[in-house]
C-alpha cells in the first residue's frame, strides 16, 4: 500500500474520526469555550460533524472537490456559531484547490489545507498569536510542509503537523484574545486554552489516525 | 426601493427589531428580510439564509445588511460569496436597533442605498448626544485599540447653508407628549421625502440646531421636547407647502394627542 497519497477513501475516514474526537471531546470543547466563550463550541462542532457524517454518508463523493465542497457547505448550513462559517470556509476553499481528483499527494494536500487556513484568515482576520484556530493550523502546515519536502510519506507527515498543532493549541493558553468572543474579555482570557485551537488540532489529529490506521 | 436584511443569532431578536422598524412608517413598506437562527431551534446564524435573504430583496436599487454580533458578520460576508443578485449590498457597521430604524423610515421614503447607509451609521450620534453629560466608563488602553476602528461619525446634520432668498419659515410649539422623539421625526422624513423642499429644523427653546429635516437622526438629536418652540425653515420650490404641511402635523401633535 502506497503512503505517498490520500485517497478519497482515507479523505473520508478522516473525517468520520474528525467527527467520532469531536463526539468525545463535546464536553471539554464546551467547558474550554465556557471559560473564555459562550459555551457553544462542543455542541456547535458536534451538530456540524453529524451532519456532515450524514451528508457524507447519503451522497457519496466520487471527487475530492465534491467530497470538501460538500463538507463546507454543510458545516456553514449547520453549525451555526462562528465556527460554521470558518470551518466551512476551510473546506470550501480545500476543495476548490484539491480540484476534481480522488486522490491527493503530500504536497497537493499540504497546498489544498493552507488554502484552507488563508480562506480563514481572510474570513476571520485573525494573525498569529490572536488566540484563535489559527494557532494550532499554521504550525500544523508548516510541520507538514517540512515534512513533505523532506521526503517524509503522508503518515509521517500528518503526525508530525498534528504534533505541531498540539504545541501551538498549548502556547494558546496565556495569550490574550484578539478575536472573537473571547477578545470581549481582553486580560481575563488569559490562562485558559483556546476553544478553537482545540477542536483545530482535533482535526490534525483524525488526519494522523486516519492515515495510519 | 433598495431592500434591507436583518441577520441575527435570534430569530425572536430580528422580529422583535423589524417590528419595531415597521412602527415608524405606515402601511407601505420596505421590502425587508430576515435570516436569523441556524434552524431547528438553534441560536446562530447560517450565510446560506442570508444570502436567500439577499436575494429575496434584491431588486435593483442595492441591499443592506444589518448583523448582530460574531458569526452574524462572518456569515454575512459569506453570504456575499454566495448570493445570485448583481445588486449593490452593503454590509453595514451600523448599531442593530438605532440603524434598522432609521433605515427603514429612510428606504420607506424612497432613499438610495448610500443615503440609507450613511443615516444608519450616523445613528448612534443620536443616543450619544442625548446622554451627554451622563458620564461614561473610563477608557482603558484595551478600548482604546478596540474602538480604533469603530469610532462613530458624528453628526449627519449638516449646518444648512446660510438663508438663501426665498425662504418660507414658520414656528409652532410641540404640544404632543414626547416632542421629536422617533415616531415624529420618522413622519416628518416621510412627509418631506416626494418634496421639492430644503427644510430644517431649529429647537428655538433649546437654541440646538438647525439640522436637515430629511434625517431622522438630525431630528431626533435636537432633543425637542414638549413645550419646546421648532422653528421650520425651506427653500425650493415646494417650500411653502412644506412649511405648512410642518405647521399642520405640529399643531396636530404628530397624530399622538389622545384619542
Amino acid at each position: 500500500m502506497s503512503t505517498s497519497t490520500i485517497s478519497l477513501d482515507q479523505l473520508i475516514a478522516w473525517l468520520s474520526r474528525f467527527r467520532d474526537l469531536v463526539n468525545e471531546n463535546q464536553s471539554y470543547l464546551t467547558e474550554l469555550d465556557s471559560a473564555i466563550g459562550d459555551a457553544d463550541h462542543g455542541s456547535n462542532m458536534v451538530r456540524g460533524m453529524k451532519a456532515v457524517g450524514e451528508k457524507v454518508g447519503a451522497v457519496p463523493a466520487t471527487a475530492v472537490d465534491e467530497l470538501l465542497k460538500s463538507v463546507g457547505m454543510t458545516l456553514v448550513t449547520s453549525v451555526g456559531g462562528a465556527s460554521g462559517p470558518l470551518y466551512g470556509t476551510l473546506f470550501l476553499r480545500m476543495g476548490v484547490s484539491a480540484g476534481p481528483v480522488t486522490e491527493l499527494d503530500g504536497v497537493a494536500l499540504g497546498a489544498a489545507l493552507r488554502a484552507g487556513l488563508d480562506g480563514v484568515v481572510a474570513r476571520g482576520k485573525a494573525e498569529a498569536g490572536d488566540k484563535t484556530m489559527f494557532d494550532a493550523i499554521d504550525p500544523a502546515l508548516d510541520a507538514w510542509d517540512t515534512a513533505v519536502a523532506g521526503g517524509k510519506d503522508i503518515a509521517a507527515a500528518a503526525s508530525a503537523a498534528f504534533s505541531a498543532a498540539e504545541n501551538g493549541r498549548d502556547a494558546t493558553e496565556p495569550l490574550v484574545a484578539r478575536k472573537g468572543r473571547a477578545s470581549y474579555l481582553g486580560e481575563r482570557s488569559a490562562g485558559h486554552i483556546d476553544p478553537g485551537a482545540t477542536s483545530s488540532t482535533l482535526l490534525f489529529q483524525a488526519l494522523a489516525e486516519a492515515v495510519t490506521s | 426601493m433598495m431592500g434591507i436584511v436583518v441577520v441575527s443569532h435570534s430569530p425572536a431578536l430580528a422580529r422583535a427589531a423589524v417590528d419595531l422598524a415597521l412602527e415608524m412608517v405606515g402601511e407601505t413598506r420596505p421590502s425587508i428580510a430576515i435570516a436569523a437562527g441556524a434552524g431547528e431551534g438553534v441560536i446562530g446564524t447560517d450565510a446560506v439564509k442570508v444570502a436567500e435573504a439577499i436575494d429575496e430583496v434584491a431588486n435593483g436599487d442595492g441591499v443592506l445588511v444589518f448583523m448582530d454580533l460574531g458569526s452574524a458578520v462572518l456569515s454575512g460576508t459569506m453570504a456575499t460569496e454566495f448570493m445570485t443578485t448583481r445588486d449593490e449590498v452593503r454590509l453595514t457597521d451600523a448599531p442593530f436597533v438605532e440603524g434598522l430604524i432609521a433605515a427603514v423610515v429612510l428606504a420607506n421614503a424612497g432613499a438610495s442605498l448610500d443615503e440609507v447607509d450613511r443615516e444608519a451609521r450616523a445613528a448612534m450620534a443620536a443616543k450619544q448626544s442625548q446622554l451627554a453629560g451622563h458620564g461614561q466608563a473610563p477608557t482603558t488602553d484595551l478600548d482604546a485599540d478596540r474602538t480604533e476602528s469603530s469610532a462613530v461619525g458624528t453628526t449627519t446634520s449638516p449646518n444648512v447653508e446660510s438663508a438663501p432668498p426665498a425662504e418660507v419659515s414658520a414656528e409652532a410649539p410641540l404640544i404632543n407628549p414626547d416632542g421629536l422623539h422617533t415616531r415624529p421625526a420618522a413622519a416628518i422624513v416621510q412627509a418631506l421625502a416626494t418634496m421639492d423642499a430644503q427644510v430644517t429644523i431649529t429647537d428655538i427653546t433649546s437654541g440646538t440646531g438647525p439640522v436637515a429635516a430629511h434625517s431622522l437622526i438630525g431630528i431626533m438629536s435636537l432633543g425637542a421636547t414638549k413645550d419646546h418652540v421648532v422653528k421650520f425653515s425651506a427653500t425650493g420650490s415646494a417650500a411653502q407647502s412644506a412649511i405648512e404641511t410642518l405647521v399642520a402635523m405640529t399643531a396636530d401633535g404628530f397624530g399622538e394627542l389622545a384619542n
